[in-house]
């Protein structure tokens, strides 16, 4: 179960190398030597906590940039947030 | 003590200070890699025997399939695995061994450090290592890269069924000459095993990875799953935060030249006339 606050804030985590590539992202986890790849809202998502934005204020500009409503935002921006957390991917600012 | 040196993709390899016994196995396994002239290699080896094994990882009672501990640091870069230790440096590359091994587990230690530093050498050469197999038809070189269990293995016994020329099905190097991509063996193998023999360079025709269906077919992927499936496979480099960004880089550029696409295969010799087929402009475009 996610325990992530809307105010919460994230940033690539200092062992892991993020870059977006034709829309979509990747990650390189160093640790682990693993690559993960995120699609494009995912690549928007990571790229709007790179510039420290809350999850709240993601959520907000995913809303504007596609169409979808707040709570499918919500549930797909916590969703990677949390899968993100796991992998070590990004870590709380 | 005596030193020999091992060529291959282009560069020397000095390792000094083996004991006989030492010599005598690294000379079974590279004999067709050794050097006899006395020109100056690229990297250098120091190895030291040691027999006390006090301080060294133990050897296990059974045979074993075990990683090797790799930590980068600034300036160099530190190898462990059974019995034996290691200091590689960045600039100029070149290491240190010490082991406490001196029969058949020594092979097995030579090789774990030889990869890590081949896989530096070729990258400072402008290459890309990767855990891949590869084969050529003697015209063009193919090359699937992938992590244990993706296949590898499994592509190489196929293809040496069809008579196929097989270059590694664990470790192969891209490396660039002239603006184009070469396919380079590298003398290390994985479960298809085999001595490592000279193979000239094969302009790289297919680069490929690898994925299980019931038929064989040929698909494209989006870029970044191209560079993610490329970075994945390039051992020791894609864990090194000073390389990784390079590495990237470079991948990114090998797939705008040579785009990456992926095989589906089931075990059988069906997948050559997929590949055969998807591939054959390639080799008139490069014959001219």
């Amino acid at each position: 179960m996610s325990t992530e606050t809307s105010t919460q804030h994230y940033r690539v985590d200092p062992h892991a190398r993020f870059r977006v590539m034709d829309d979509e992202g990747i990650f390189v986890l160093q640790d682990a030597g693993e690559v993960l790849v995120v699609n494009e809202v995912g690549a928007f998502i990571v790229e709007q906590l790179k510039a420290e934005h809350s999850l709240d204020e993601v959520i907000t500009s995913i809303t504007e940039r596609y169409a979808v409503d707040a709570e499918r935002a919500r549930l797909d921006a916590s969703s990677l947030v949390a899968e993100l957390l796991r992998a070590g991917a990004i870590t709380r600012s | 003590m005596s030193a020999l040196t091992i060529a291959f993709a282009g560069s020397r390899y000095r390792f000094a200070g083996l004991n006989p016994e030492q010599l005598d196995l690294v000379r079974s396994r590279f004999d067709a890699l050794l050097c006899a002239d006395d020109t100056q290699p690229d990297v250098e080896v120091d190895v030291h025997y040691a027999p006390n094994p006090e301080g060294f990882m133990r050897r296990p009672v059974g045979p074993v399939e075990y990683r090797i501990a790799v930590v980068h640091g600034e300036d160099s870069v530190a190898v462990a695995g059974i019995g034996f230790t290691a200091n590689i440096d960045r600039t100029p590359l070149r290491a240190q061994m010490q082991t406490c091994l001196a029969d058949e587990w020594f092979l097995g230690a030579f090789e774990n450090l030889f990869r890590v530093i081949a896989c530096y050498r070729l990258f400072s050469e402008g290459a890309l290592v990767m855990h891949s197999a590869a084969f050529t038809d003697g015209a063009r070189g193919f090359l699937f890269c992938g992590r244990s269990g993706a296949g590898k293995t499994t592509l190489c016994r196929l293809a040496e069924e069809l008579e196929l020329g097989i270059l590694s099905d664990e470790l192969n190097a891209v490396t660039t000459s002239g603006g184009t991509f070469e396919l380079q063996a590298m003398p290390f193998a994985g479960d298809f095993g085999g001595v490592p023999t000279p193979h000239p360079p094969y302009p790289l025709t297919g680069l490929l990875g690898l994925a299980h269906g019931a038929a064989p077919s040929v698909h494209r992927c989006s870029k970044a799953e191209a560079v993610s499936r490329i970075v994945a496979s390039c051992p020791y480099i894609n864990a090194d935060s000073l390389l990784v960004e390079e590495l990237t880089s470079r991948a990114a550029m090998l797939i705008e030249r040579v785009p990456l696409r992926i095989l589906s295969f089931a075990k059988d010799t069906r997948f050559w006339s997929v590949l055969d087929h998807e591939y054959r402009n390639q080799h008139a475009a490069l014959s001219r």
